[in-house]
């Protein structure tokens, strides 16, 4: 990712990025207004122009990636020009601006920008990292594998419950039944475990908390100890141990879940944001020239 | 090969059905591949899971993967089959069957419910598609809405109608048209700053000159004498408005330059097109004594400054060298050293002098008694005829009057007679005599010829001198915006500019030339023409932050500051000693530091202030320091203690 896209076509977009940003502030230091520099002079006018085509290619990103049959440059060449682009965004504004900040609807155009640039430079940050922090995390295998090995585990320790009795086929089935990973995006970006399991209680049943198949865990551990049957007692052990193997693929699949969804995440304050900087920016546009 | 593959389903009741399905072809082959002969859905099974094959009048299981495949609980690459091998291909099991009459082979197949989906798995594997509820593009409706509506939508209320934008710019929070402000206002329009409809009268279209005119009925541009090359520009196309600096008036060269660089057409006037290099010399305005037929009328020529030095015509004598001698001058009371001020004063406001009066500035001095005996007594000044009718009844009234101890009198008078008629005469006439020979001594020795150029007409007998009229010049430049006030530095003194020292007559003309200006101004204009030509050069002292404004973290402060005095070309000084930072070798600096540090108020008492001039004024120079002129400017300096600032120090 890092490779592939920050460094596309030996960072052509980054030259571009630059060379644009240094005629820009080359021809505002040149630049010689009557007036204080702002966003009325020629010059204001022309980079405030230029800012707002910026502005809509940019977001235009977000039409081309999903049109899979264009022919109009490839995704990871906009990707490039759409990261190194947007960094130069706030300063051709800035210039644009005349370095001209107050608390009101134009320079509210402004920091909604800096936040989407912001959002977007974390955003290239996960894609830069995560992808290898996740291959790293689930030890070489892809998540199916993970989840077939889950798969593996229940069915045997299905088996093996079966020859235990109905308690533990009961236990073991709910515990399989109530594996809870993420669901809630807040549950997915912390990576909480909120499986349960029903576990049979004074000749009734209770509902507990089962993160890590912990509560599974003990009450194995207390019917093997109250076990008097050796047999039973080493099926029991087998039975532990399937489910700390258990344990260890949910806490895998829990940090898999939550790097995912951090990549995911970051676009919901990238995407809105973008939003509402249009607004501000067709709000500041109209402003400017309503009272003109 | 005929094989016979035997589907077999478990209902919820725990029904078995069964489909039978018969396949002729050489190799079985079973996996995950859509071209296989038994398609498993399983992610556990290979694309190619294995294959059966007929071998030596049996039947045989064989695959090329390394795994193997599980036939019977053990991982094997080739295994015979035979009726009851249970064969594992992911989670499915598949049953070798005894084959029905005509079949060669037959597999039993049990499709698993959930074979290949994993029930982990739709809870997260799909990505993120909402946050609490929300989608991306619900967020965005609603961001974009929120600022829509703060932004345009309720501000936009305020162009209804005078009643509605009076009610919501009165109601707290609510935003009113004010966030459109792009930038302040001058202070001079701080009236209807809040009023934008009274410039912006009609919206989408600019600012009217009618609008101006509306306040400024009698300015000279609405007036009609604005010059004829505006055409059709507009008032606001050079008094621009909501920038900030707030600026009404811009100093910017191509202000000038754009029509003096030739010379304006139609006019003499020479070309200018830089202050520093293409800038004709100053011309004065001066006052000259044209006299037709006895009587003076005073008229106004121009001249270049340069070819005018010695050409005041004041009609006045004067020597300033000798009045400013550091010895000082002979006054009543013995030698007095004047400085200029004694005579010359600022007038209000500090831009112009007062002019300089007999009666105040010179007559402590130059007395215009007469009579040693009686040094009360004086003349009038600025009427010679008076002059001598006062001398003529005070000798008169002294021959005549009621004074027993008068020798005079007494000579004339014989006590209880009256005077004659020829005794009065003859009295009268001695009196003239008397004033006349005294008249004398004032207008051409003593008083008079001090100062005026005096001329005896002998013909007159009655009134024998002249004094010519004086006028002193009030406006030498009266197009020029200048201010002895913003001149009031310890660099600028006034003989630095006007010479006075040096002059021994009153017919030289002490004004600077344009050097004078370019000695100071030079420098930092050519800095500043740079970035912002006629912009302000220098940082107008800290700006503490006004209520309600975020003071900005120290750092991020300093690096903004920094940028904002680059941006502007103002010229860095510290803040602590207050001098320009590349005016102050650094070693004296730490020691001016270490001195006096310089307190900024708390926070919490920091309010907006104005700039005092006297802060200005020590921002720009080295030296020594002084007290500020007033008391109140120093109580506005921030006086509590502690040595953070927020604006860049060059220590």
């Amino acid at each position: 990712m890092k490779a592939s896209i920050l460094a596309y076509g030996g960072r052509r977009y980054l030259w571009l990025a630059l060379l644009v940003t240094a005629g820009i502030a080359g021809i505002y230091l040149v630049h010689d207004p009557q007036e204080p520099p702002n966003g009325g002079t020629v010059l204001g006018y022309t980079l405030g122009a230029v800012a707002t085509a910026l502005v809509l290619w940019l977001t235009a990103f977000g039409i081309r990636k999903r049109r899979y049959h264009s022919t109009q440059g490839t995704v990871q060449g906009w990707l490039s020009a759409h990261v190194y682009l947007g960094l130069a965004l706030p300063l051709i504004v800035l210039l644009h601006a005349g370095f001209q900040l107050g608390p009101n609807v134009h320079t509210l155009a402004f920091v909604l920008l800096l936040l989407v640039v912001a959002s977007g430079i974390v955003g290239v940050w996960f894609y830069a990292n995560y992808p290898a922090r996740m291959s790293h995390n689930r030890g070489g295998a892809n998540r199916t594998e993970l989840l077939d090995q889950l798969d593996d585990i229940d069915e045997r320790s299905r088996r093996a419950a079966n020859s235990l009795g109905e308690d533990f086929r009961d236990a073991i089935a709910s515990g399989i039944a109530r594996t809870q990973l993420g669901g809630t995006a807040w549950s997915r970006l912390t990576g909480r475990d909120e499986s349960q399991v029903v576990l049979p209680a004074n000749g009734g049943s209770r509902v507990a908390a089962n993160a890590g198949q912990e509560a599974l865990l003990d009450w194995l551990a207390d019917r093997q100890a109250r076990s008097a049957d050796a047999h039973e007692g080493a099926a029991i052990g087998e039975l532990s141990a399937l489910l700390r193997n258990k344990r260890r693929l949910l806490k895998t699949l829990a940090g898999d879940m939550q790097l995912e969804a951090r990549l995911a995440i970051w676009l919901f304050a990238h995407v809105p944001l973008t939003a509402a900087l249009l607004a501000a920016l067709v709000v500041h546009i109209v402003t400017v020239f309503l009272y003109w | 090969m005929k094989c016979l593959v035997r589907f077999i389903t478990r209902g919820a009741g725990g029904a078995v059905e069964h489909a039978d399905k018969v396949i002729d072809t050489d190799s079985l082959t079973i996996g995950r591949a859509t071209d296989q002969t038994l398609h498993v859905r399983d992610r556990r099974a290979r694309l190619q899971h294995a294959r059966i094959e007929s071998r030596d009048g049996g039947h045989a299981i064989v695959t090329g993967a390394l795994a193997g495949v599980t036939v019977n609980g053990r991982s094997q690459r080739e295994a015979t089959l035979a009726p009851g091998d249970e064969i594992e291909v992911g989670a499915n099991l598949l049953r070798v069957i005894e084959p029905p009459a005509g079949i060669d082979f037959a597999l039993s197949f049990e499709l698993a419910d959930d074979a290949g989906e994993h029930h982990l798995a739709p809870a997260w594997s799909a990505p993120v598609r909402t946050l609490a509820g929300f989608g991306k593009r619900r967020l965005s409706w609603l961001a974009a809405g929120v600022v829509v509506l703060l932004a345009f939508a309720i501000p936009a209320l305020t162009l209804l109608g005078p009643g509605v934008a009076k009610t919501l710019r009165s109601v707290p929070l609510l935003p009113d048209d004010s966030v459109w402000l792009a930038g302040d206002v001058h202070r001079t329009h701080a009236s209807v700053a809040t009023e934008c409809e009274a410039c912006h009268a009609r919206p989408f279209r600019r600012v009217p000159d009618a609008a101006c005119g509306a306040c400024h009925e009698s300015h000279r541009h609405a007036a009609g004498s604005a010059p004829p090359v505006l055409g059709e520009m507009r008032c606001a196309s050079c008094h621009l408005e909501h920038n900030e600096p707030p600026q009404l008036i811009s100093e910017h060269q191509g202000l000038c330059g754009d029509c003096h660089a030739d010379g304006p057409a139609g006019t003499d006037l020479p070309p200018a097109s830089d202050f520093l290099d293409d800038h004709p010399p100053f011309r004065v305005s001066l006052s000259v004594p044209v006299t037709t037929a006895g009587t003076t009328e005073w008229q106004t020529e121009r001249r270049l400054l340069e070819q005018a030095r010695d050409a005041e015509r004041s009609n006045l004598r004067f020597d300033h060298a000798l009045h400013v001698d550091e010895d000082g001058v002979i006054g009543p009371d013995g030698r007095q050293v004047l400085a200029c001020q004694d005579c010359h004063r600022p007038e209000p406001g500090g831009a112009r002098m007062q002019p300089v009066r007999m009666d105040e500035h010179c007559s402590g001095c130059h007395e215009l008694s007469f009579d040693p005996q009686d040094p009360s007594r004086t003349v009038p000044h600025g009427d010679p005829e008076g002059v001598l009718q006062v001398l003529i009844e005070y000798y008169s009234a002294r021959l005549l009057g009621d004074d027993a101890t008068n020798g005079a009198q007494q000579r004339l008078r014989r006590p209880g007679q009256a005077l004659t008629r020829a005794d009065r005469d003859r009295v009268a006439a001695e009196a003239r005599a008397q004033a006349l020979t005294v008249a004398a001594d004032l207008f051409e020795r003593r008083a008079c010829v001090n100062c005026h150029e005096v001329t005896k007409v002998q013909t007159d007998a009655a009134m024998p001198w002249r004094v010519q009229p004086v006028r002193l010049t009030e406006r030498f430049f009266p197009h020029a915006r200048f201010s002895h006030a913003a001149h009031d530095t310890d660099v600028a003194s006034c003989d630095g500019c006007h010479a006075a020292s040096q002059s021994g007559v009153a017919t030289d003309l002490l004004l600077p030339g344009m050097d004078s200006c370019r000695d100071c101004h030079r420098q930092r204009h050519r800095a500043a023409q740079r970035r912002r030509p006629g912009r302000q050069h220098l940082h107008p002292v800290p700006r503490l932050p006004r209520p309600g404004q975020a003071v900005i973290p120290r750092r991020v402060g300093a690096a903004w500051s920094a940028l904002t005095c680059a941006r502007r070309g103002w010229q860095p000084y510290c803040c602590r000693c207050l001098r320009l930072a590349a005016a102050v070798p650094r070693p004296l600096h730490r020691a001016l530091i270490r001195r006096r540090r310089r307190p900024v108020a708390p926070a919490s008492a920091r309010t907006h202030q104005p700039v005092s001039r006297w802060r200005m004024s020590r921002a720009l120079l080295p030296g020594p320091r002084r007290k500020p002129p007033r008391a109140a400017a120093r109580q506005r300096l921030p006086s509590s203690t502690g040595s953070a600032t927020s604006w860049p120090c060059f220590a």
